[in-house]
């Protein structure tokens, strides 16, 4: 059973996402920001990450660089509001594996899921 | 205020009632205000920072927004309790991000900050020397007010 960490500032975000998956058979872990994602990263070290941007302490594109410099293989999925192709370049640049812009759309989030974990 | 950074907003929150509630909106009389905004029983402040600078602010009744996190959710709420508040704070993101990327497409980069929630009706928020633009969007649910204070940098 693939481990999944859901990060997401929105409390409203990390239900709707757990609901999603664990409905999928998946098992789920949570952060709320950026710096708790390192951290909680390190300790569960899950399969696959879904990672939101705008969030306080440590935003989703430091989290993102940080994961990837402690584990190289890293399969962190964005899932933001933001769309700008800006943010996109640089998500990829910093290791991310796919980017999905809000609203959150259930399928699409499951179709890159089951992309990255092959 | 450019009025250019209207539409984004607009139909970026059309798009986002339609996809996340199945709710379509129609806008109502657009209004310049540079008098301070007067708070609806929730109102959701992000700023932005970049390109564009300022704030936008949503408002609503909580009748509205129980309304929208309970068709989200697909759950009845009988209060707005911190889970609705989180969902609401969340809708603000989303359709401030998705005004974000068409604010880009236009030339107009800017990040935005997580949401801040002011609850209770009545409460003065000052924009300072910012001009505010005011457009209501009518739903089915209820009404959103959309202020927006925004400048070029
Ligand atoms: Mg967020």
């Amino acid at each position: 059973m693939s481990k999944i960490m859901v990060v997401d500032d929105a409390q409203f975000m990390r239900v709707r996402l757990t609901k999603l998956l664990t409905g999928h058979g998946y098992d789920v872990s949570e952060a709320e920001n950026g710096e708790q994602a390192v951290k909680t990263y390190r300790a569960a070290r899950p399969d696959a990450v879904l990672m939101d941007i705008t969030m306080p302490e440590k935003d989703g594109l430091e989290a993102l660089a940080e994961i990837r410099s402690f584990d190289p293989g890293a399969r962190v999925i964005m899932l933001t509001a933001l769309g700008q192709e800006s943010m996109v370049i640089q998500a990829i640049k910093s290791g991310a594996k796919d980017y999905v812009v809000k609203p959150f759309d259930p399928d699409r989030v499951m179709i890159a899921l089951q992309k990255v974990l092959g | 205020m450019n009025v250019q950074f209207l539409n984004p907003f607009v139909e970026a929150a059309f798009m986002v009632l339609e996809s996340e509630a199945g709710v379509s909106a129609k806008r109502g009389q657009l209004a310049l205000r540079r008098s301070a905004a007067t708070a609806d029983d929730i109102t959701v402040l992000i700023s932005m920072v970049g390109q564009v600078n300022g704030v936008a602010l949503y408002g609503l009744s909580e009748d509205t927004g129980i309304a929208l996190v309970s068709r989200i959710l697909d759950q009845p709420f009988d209060e707005f309790d911190a889970l609705a508040q989180s969902g609401i704070g969340e809708l603000g993101n989303v359709i401030t991000g998705q005004a974000g990327n068409r604010l880009a497409e236009a030339g107009f980069e800017a990040k935005i900050s997580p949401p801040t929630m002011v609850l209770g009706k009545g409460t003065l928020i000052s924009t300072l020397d910012f001009e505010r633009l005011q457009i209501p969007l009518e739903t089915e649910l209820g009404t959103i007010q959309i202020h927006l204070a925004l400048r070029e940098a």
